[in-house]
């Protein structure tokens, strides 16, 4: 198989731009870079002048946001009503109590001791939000962050938008080891290494999977992890507790037809943690679990690893 | 009190109907004009209920379950990987 490969930093995480037709591959990166600016300024949480930031800042009054932060925060509370609020945009203040309050390429790997507020989160429930007149309220002291569906919806804008622009075949987009797909897909289907960390380069040793269409998010504990104090923190927060996971599972990773929908699925599952495969399982996802003990569980359609018979 | 003629009690009850039938009519027509003054001088606000779910939009946003991939991934048998999906 032979694709085209562009790659470059966006958005605090690496982007991959693949094209089956190496002379669509500038067309495609122009139009993804268009996209990614644009949720750059609409949803990043680390931007003072980013309109994230703003509706933030009001407390307590209706504003109309942009219509791609409206898309965000109606993708975010899908998210978070899907999976019961396992997926909450609701965690920011929490993330950054643990120590998660910057861009993460400017936060300390190790510093001293933190005290760890726990405690429910403000939840999502608390956000009003009306669609078609882009209006929202957050109650004071509300905060959204948008950074883990925002990621995946990012990826799914930008390989439509890559799409479009280009004349004909398919066309993949990666957000920090988050994929979207779109269009004709090479001969075989496009060939993913499933690794826990996204900078693992892709012919490394590993499982390859043949993805044919859709996408694939993957969500782990292992990495955007720092230590205060000595105890090691990570990202992922589970927002009964207000406090990082500290489920059964480092390392989940799943097929669904969307990214965003890959991406809530992945990131349920770690915060889930027993649950996850009983979740998984009645929602037909194939998915990959990697316990903290390194026990690998493979649900629903994941082709088992070469060698073995499923 | 002297009493009416039949002719007398006519024209009085056909006076008093023609009475009733304009102050009708003219109540009628002060409605009809004080609303349309009123609908002309204030073009009033729309408003919409804010809820705690996305109520339409994208199909992204609004779908109540998790979308599947239309063909489950398969086996990369031999061969490298030429995108890497892990954490970040």
């Amino acid at each position: 198989m032979s694709v085209a490969v562009k790659s470059w930093e966006a958005l605090g995480t690496s982007v991959h731009v693949l094209t089956t037709d190496p002379d669509q591959l500038a067309a495609a990166e122009t139009a993804v870079r268009g996209i990614l600016q644009d949720v750059d300024v609409a949803c990043s949480r680390f931007r003072h002048d980013s309109d994230l930031s703003r509706l933030n800042a009001t407390g307590n009054r209706v504003v109309e946001v942009s219509p791609l932060l409206a898309s965000a925060i109606g993708t975010a509370l899908r998210a978070a009503r899907i999976t019961n609020g396992a997926v909450d945009p609701t965690v920011g203040p929490a993330l950054a109590r643990a120590g998660y309050d910057d861009d993460f390429s400017r936060i300390a790997a190790d510093g001293g001791p933190i005290t760890l507020r726990g405690g429910h989160v403000p939840g999502w429930q608390a956000i009003r939000f009306d669609h078609p007149s882009r209006s929202v309220l957050l109650p004071a002291g509300v905060e959204l962050d948008l950074g883990s569906t925002g990621k995946a919806l990012a990826a799914d804008l930008s390989a439509s938008a890559a799409l479009t622009t280009i004349a004909a075949g398919g066309v993949l987009v990666s957000l920090g080891g988050d994929l979207a797909t779109a269009g004709t897909p090479p001969e075989g289907g496009w060939r993913v290494l499933i690794a826990e960390d996204n900078r693992v380069v892709p012919d490394s040793e590993g499982q390859v999977i043949c993805l044919h269409d859709g996408s694939v998010a993957t969500s782990s504990t292992t990495i955007r992890r720092w230590t205060r104090g000595g105890a090691v923190l990570h990202h992922i927060i589970d927002p009964v507790t207000g406090l990082p996971t500290t489920g059964p599972w480092r390392t989940a990773t799943v097929v669904a037809g969307t990214c965003v929908d890959a991406n809530i699925a992945a990131t349920a599952a770690i915060v889930l943690g027993e649950a996850a495969i009983e979740w998984l399982h009645a929602r037909r996802l194939p998915a990959k679990l990697v316990g903290k003990d390194g026990t690998i569980h493979h649900l629903g359609r994941w082709p088992a690893p070469e060698g073995i018979t499923a | 009190m002297k009493a009416l003629t039949p002719i007398e009690r006519d024209r009085g009850l056909q006076r008093l109907r023609r009475l009733t039938f304009g102050a009708a009519a003219g109540a009628l027509m002060a409605v009809l004009g004080i609303s349309y003054v009123a609908a002309a001088s204030y073009a009033g606000k729309a408003t919409s209920t804010l809820t705690s779910t996305a109520s339409t939009g994208s199909q992204s946003s609004t779908s109540s379950d998790l979308q599947s991939s239309a063909q489950a991934p398969s086996t990369g048998s031999s061969g490298t990987g030429t995108v890497t999906s892990g954490g970040s």
